[in-house]
């Protein structure tokens, strides 16, 4: 049971993350991205960490990816890929070198996991609880840098969003269709239709004070 | 690799598989008896009858729009995106599904000796369960818009997505201060903790922007911007017939559900009676489901009750008033319970 789901994971993932770079679509392949991610949860759950596995779908699958959807939903598939000789050049090179980094940090391990049994499940392994205990003794130095890292992070995101929004104060062109209109009395409100608040005289004619006027040619 | 049969489960695989035939039948038998209950609901709220035709008070109502939902014929416009049209709804019931196993309709009980919990699992990750689909059930949403290819889609699709990644934030910070109170991430664990008081007590300001947020997810009035009918026709499903359509309306139901009883069992207490009263195990379920339908009944107040939020004002709302709510009502709850 537990092979036949760890290879439907395992196909989902690869399969997931050669459809990120062999699909043209950017819309396509954020989809096949999500595919991998999922896939990859249903891998740590196979393994027992619940609360990596949850983690995985709620912050990638369910917050990152779907920020990259909306992007490329927006923009839309046709904005043509940064293209050139040096990237043809460096792209494959970079490529190799961290093929080359990954097969040396696998031959490092010695592949022990391939002949041994892997380790024993302990009840409790993976539950929140454990996770937590961890984080807060033996990876507490860790745990608080990442905050820290996190928490610039968030400054600096909002730091740069604010800088670019400028919506207090409005631009000429705006201020060029401002129009300053009371509302128009007698048009059938409830305080007027039952008698409460009765127009006088000056309020009957609609006062309509245009600032600025309107672009030539153009009606409202 | 550890075979499953290695992990400590109570139960034999059988029951599993009958709980959640059992758990899947009774929600999909009251689907359609609420979407039913709705619109009596609504009907008397705007002083009319609502459905009154089909069958006795028009409770076979349901039956006949299915019937007639079933029959028509699948369609799909030309700009729309081929599998990724039809997937999509599926993507959405799933999920929506999916949640509702961990819903507790009751403890642990003794039926013909074997220990069966009313329950369809009990997760070490409790809510963490429920959010994780709930990001999934984004796609259903996103990409049915998007595959429609159709503006008034695409823009609900678009709503959807923002106002669901909004609205997940602080949903998920109003439960963390109950979780710290209880002190475990078990749905079950949490109604036991409950047993000396309800969490909705302690814990009211969580309470309020825990039902507030639901709302939002669950794409109910007054926030229901994502299939705004005066201005995007119907949002996202716009260019869905027939049992697509339905999938989208049944996965609504069936997230209402799900948030009704994630509230129900964090915030009220789960079967638990007040005043001491400990009724047999077999009553468990049904004090559930009546707790649910008071929460449901909710949602349908306040959809008949106030008008649609204006996309701005949802946004601010989510991000100014109830974040912050959210963040406060954590830190005072950690505070509490450390000292």
């Amino acid at each position: 049971m537990s092979a036949v789901i760890f290879f439907i994971a395992a196909i989902g993932a690869i399969a997931g993350a050669i459809g990120v770079i062999a699909v043209r679509n950017p819309f396509y392949s954020v989809l096949m991205l999500i595919v991998h991610l999922v896939s990859l949860a249903a891998l740590f759950l196979l393994l027992r960490a619940e609360f990596v596995a949850a983690s995985q779908v709620v912050v990638y699958a369910g917050a990152v990816m779907v920020l990259y959807l909306f992007v490329v939903a927006y923009v839309g598939g046709g904005a043509q890929l940064a293209s050139g000789p040096v990237l043809r050049i460096l792209g494959p090179l970079f490529a190799l070198a961290l093929a080359v980094e990954l097969c040396i940090a696998m031959l490092g391990s010695t592949l022990k996991g391939i002949s041994g049994k892997g380790a024993h499940y302990v009840l409790g392994f993976g539950t929140p609880r454990h996770i937590g205990t961890l984080f807060l003794t033996k990876y507490l130095f860790p745990f608080e840098i990442a905050s820290i890292v996190l928490l610039v992070a968030a400054i600096g995101a909002v730091v740069l969003a604010r800088r670019r929004r400028g919506l207090e104060t409005m631009g000429e062109e705006q201020q060029e269709y401002r129009i300053s209109a009371h509302p128009p009395v007698n048009t059938g409100t409830i305080a007027e239709g039952a008698g409460i608040r009765v127009p006088t005289p000056e309020q009957l004619e609609p006062e309509v004070e245009v600032i600025g006027r309107p672009r030539d040619g153009g009606g409202w | 690799m550890i075979p499953f049969a290695l992990v400590f489960y109570y139960e034999p695989w059988w029951v599993q598989i009958i709980k959640s035939l059992v758990i899947f039948a009774l929600v999909f038998a009251i689907l359609p008896m609420l979407t039913v209950y709705e619109r009596k609901l609504l009907g008397r709220f705007q002083n009319r009858y609502g459905p009154n035709r089909v069958g006795p008070y028009g409770l076979a109502q349901p039956l006949a729009e299915i019937l007639k939902f079933a029959r028509k014929e699948p369609f799909r416009t030309v700009t729309a995106v081929g599998y990724l049209y039809r997937v999509a709804p599926m993507i959405a019931i799933l999920t929506a599904v999916s949640a509702l196993a961990l819903v507790p309709f009751g403890d642990v009980q003794h039926i013909f000796g074997q220990r069966v919990g009313l329950y369809g699992i009990d997760v070490s990750i409790g809510p963490l369960y429920v959010f994780a689909f709930a990001g999934i059930s984004f796609y259903g949403i996103m990409l049915g818009g998007w595959a429609s290819g159709s503006k008034y889609s695409f823009l609900g699709a678009m709503r959807g997505a923002a106002q669901l990644i909004s609205y997940e934030v602080s949903q998920g910070l109003s439960l963390v201060g109950v979780i710290m109170t209880a002190g475990t991430l078990s749905l079950t664990g949490i109604v036991h903790a409950q047993a000396g008081m309800w969490y909705i007590v302690p814990q009211i300001v969580g309470f309020l922007v825990f039902l507030v947020a639901s709302f939002a997810e669950t794409n109910r009035a007054p926030f229901d911007l994502v299939e705004a009918d005066a201005e995007l026709v119907a949002g996202y499903f716009t260019e869905y017939g027939g049992t697509p359509f339905v999938a989208y309306l049944f996965a609504e139901y069936a997230n209402m559900i799900v948030v009704s009883g994630i509230a129900t069992t964090v915030f009220l207490g789960g079967w638990l009676l007040p005043f001491g009263i400990h009724p047999p195990g077999w009553v468990d379920p049904f004090v559930v489901l009546a707790k649910m339908m008071l929460f449901i009944t909710f949602f349908v107040w306040i959809r008949a009750t106030l008008p649609r939020l204006r996309y701005d004002q949802l946004m601010s709302f989510g991000w100014k008033i109830l974040l912050p709510l959210a963040t406060l009502n954590l830190l005072v709850t950690a505070i509490v319970v450390a000292t």
